[in-house]
């Protein structure tokens, strides 16, 4: 019997795109004024690469990744910059209709505890349906069945995931079906946000190793966003760190967690608990991340936890600067990048240890 | 000081479509935690280790078995006998965010329990503000500026640090952290961890870790001991470090596999294990319950199931047919 492709995509033919943020800054409405999550971030997602970007609570990260689809809520709003991908132009410009259409064919995303982001009154299958006719999709059969081919490869029985409701799904398989409805349409960009938080170890590494094969296999650019430095040196090519709405670091992955630069990246990689060496060698940062309230307003947003902090580091925000490979922003890596500066980093570095001990 | 012997718990589900149907969390586990003593239980969701911590804090009946504190059997007292026993082991909650009472600031938080043992300790009204101070200066919180605050004002660190400092006021024996870090920014989990180490160095309270992220659970201390439970059986128990560095059964093997290495610092261990079949319960196991997954079953393993032992000459207790050490764990790139 002879097969005849039935669905010839429009899209078909598409390559990865490449994704420009620059100079982005979104502030929240609040009681005490606009108050800046994400301030001036400059990030290039390269075709084809993994790109993680990691923080904790109150960094920026999940406001970032929701300005690539243009889908801050109120009050939140985007104040500057530019989102250019690929295919699509400035997203940041994009409004109603044209903005609805873009998300999903284009930008594909894999919401936060997508364990939970899933119709509970609807088998997947229906909700798959749903989203096929909210996109105009004109042959749903093959949208079905691009679906069980997707869930298959993922390791699920298709049919099976798509007759069942969420309560008959596991963690790990709800997460796979986040996954299958963000590329279903066809997108080659896919943003997962907090893609393995709440699975297990086992879980997390296979679904971990879903995504990195799924990635390649249909020429994807990916973000993947985390608090969970492990995450990302699994699977992203190259790492942005992020803290008080500025990215602080940014690099290969192999790159900012072999030789990091900014006394933030340092820190957080001493302070997660590992399987070996020396117990006692790992230490929690001092002080807590900042929040939309307390971000300090001049200077460098880490300064107040900072064991390296000079007096420059309140008074003037540190430009980022490249450093080999790397671009970090910090006063205390720029001195130390020339030969003169890299005394008197040392120097500090020791006035700083002997303040603290 | 507290000790449990083949202790078994079956949930029996009541009422809807899946009525009557059971679900077996605890298969039989043997367990002993000395005063001042240390213990992790890991494994993943639904393991049971959740069940076992809330059956060592009393909150949970199991069915078989026996529960010993103090050597007394828990069996041979009433349930309103067994209650001063237990209030001695305090649960500690994974989420800090709902296990404080929005409505009331962390000095109301702390005033009601310490009242109550203010009354029962004899002690004059004055002592309940001390105390109040002294506990919060122990977790490691600043008092003046915590005990008005409510606890959507703090983060998450530091209300998982009030959690802990409320859990002191009864004057426990044995803290029962489940999952106590897994909510908390990673900067920041440090701090609980070691804060949990110290109480245990200072006040001899006994600790014990219910986590599914193995390298918090080398936090208790070296002398800790590592329970590995997987569908409601122990798998493998000894030394944390020993656990950790050499252990044997493909289980534990494939948990410690599956932690992210961090690339450009670490290189993966030489001989990763992965299940070969996701965990599928519907079907019964006849012989090893990690049989179906385990990549080095034999036949034996499919009819007979394996005991806790030491068979192999293994330092730490097992529950495998054929134990054997692989290098699993990521080993660090020289140094920075």
């Amino acid at each position: 019997m002879v097969m005849t492709s039935v669905k010839a995509p429009a899209t078909s033919g598409r390559r990865a795109p490449g994704v420009r943020v620059s100079g982005l800054s979104v502030v929240y409405r609040t009681p005490a004024g606009e108050l800046p999550a994400v301030s001036g971030v400059d990030l290039e997602l390269v075709p084809g690469s993994i790109t993680g970007v990691v923080g904790e609570s109150g960094s920026g990260k999940s406001t970032l990744a929701l300005s690539l689809l243009n889908a801050v809520q109120p009050p939140g709003r985007i104040s500057a910059g530019s989102v250019e991908i690929d295919g699509l132009g400035d997203v940041v410009r994009l409004r109603g209709e044209e903005l609805r259409k873009a998300r999903g064919r284009h930008i594909g995303y894999v919401f936060q505890a997508a364990q939970n982001s899933l119709n509970p009154l609807k088998t997947v299958g229906k909700q798959l349906l749903d989203l096929g006719r909210s996109h105009d999709v004109a042959d749903l059969r093959a949208l079905v069945r691009d679906a069980r081919d997707l869930l298959g490869r993922m390791g699920m029985d298709g049919a099976r995931v798509l007759d069942s409701h969420q309560h008959e799904l596991s963690g790990g398989m709800r997460q796979r079906v986040g996954i299958m409805l963000a590329l279903v349409l066809n997108a080659h960009l896919v943003v997962l946000d907090e893609p393995t938080t709440a699975l297990d170890m086992i879980t997390q590494a296979n679904i971990l190793r879903i995504v990195r094969e799924v990635h390649e296999e249909r020429g994807l650019t990916t973000l993947v966003i985390t608090h969970d430095l492990g995450v990302v040196a699994e699977i992203a090519d190259r790492l942005a760190v992020m803290y008080g709405g500025r990215v602080v670091e940014q690099g290969p992955t192999r790159q900012v967690l072999g030789a990091p630069r900014h006394p933030y990246t340092q820190g957080l990689l001493r302070a997660i608990p590992r399987l070996v060496g020396d117990i006692d060698e790992a230490r929690a940062l001092p002080g807590r991340p900042p929040t939309l309230g307390t971000i300090p307003a001049t200077g460098c947003v880490f300064r107040e936890r900072c064991p390296l902090r000079a007096e420059i580091c309140a008074t003037a925000e540190p430009r980022a600067i490249s450093l080999g490979e790397s671009i970090v922003a910090c006063h205390v890596a720029e001195a130390g990048a020339g030969p003169e500066g890299r005394t008197r980093q040392a120097a500090e570095a020791r006035k700083a240890r002997e303040e603290h001990t | 000081m507290i000790t449990g012997r083949n202790v078994t718990k079956t949930f029996r589900q009541r009422g809807g479509v899946l009525s009557g149907r059971e679900v077996t969390a605890l298969r039989g586990v043997d367990f002993a935690i000395g005063r001042g003593g240390a213990a992790s239980f890991i494994g993943e969701s639904g393991c049971g280790k959740t069940t076992l911590g809330r059956i060592i804090a009393g909150l949970e009946e199991h069915d078989t078995g026996e529960i010993v504190i103090d050597g007394v059997p828990m069996s041979s007292l009433r349930p309103r006998q067994r209650q001063p026993y237990f209030r001695r082991i305090q649960l500690i909650h994974q989420d800090p965010y709902s296990a404080l009472n929005p409505t009331r600031t962390v000095h109301q938080t702390l005033d009601a329990p310490l009242t109550l043992r203010a009354r029962q300790t004899r002690r004059p009204r004055s002592w309940v503000d001390e105390r109040a101070e002294e506990l919060l200066t122990l977790v490691g919180l600043d008092p003046g500026y915590v005990l008005p605050r409510y606890p959507h004002q703090l983060s998450g660190g530091m209300r998982q640090r009030v959690v802990i400092a409320r859990a002191l006021t009864v004057d426990p024996e044995m803290l029962v952290a489940d999952e106590a870090v897994s909510m908390i920014d990673v900067s920041l989990r440090l701090g609980i961890l070691a804060l949990l180490k110290d109480l245990r160095e200072r006040l001899g309270v006994s600790v014990l870790f219910i986590t599914h992220d193995v390298a918090t659970a080398r936090y208790i201390g070296e002398d800790g001991e590592l329970y590995v439970i997987y569908r409601g059986q122990v798998v493998e128990r000894g030394p944390v470090e020993t656990v950790i560095s050499a252990p044997v059964h493909p289980y534990t093997q494939s948990l410690l596999s599956a932690i992210p290495v961090l690339h450009g610092l670490e290189r993966p261990g030489e001989q990763p294990v992965l299940p070969t079949e996701a965990l599928d319960e519907s079907r019964p196991d006849a012989g090893c319950l990690f049989a179906r997954r385990c990549p080095f079953r034999t036949g034996r393993c499919e009819a007979e199931r394996p005991v806790l032992g030491h068979g192999g000459d293994t330092p730490q207790w097992h529950a495998c047919h054929h134990p054997e050490r692989r290098s699993v764990v990521a080993v660090p790139i020289g140094r920075r």
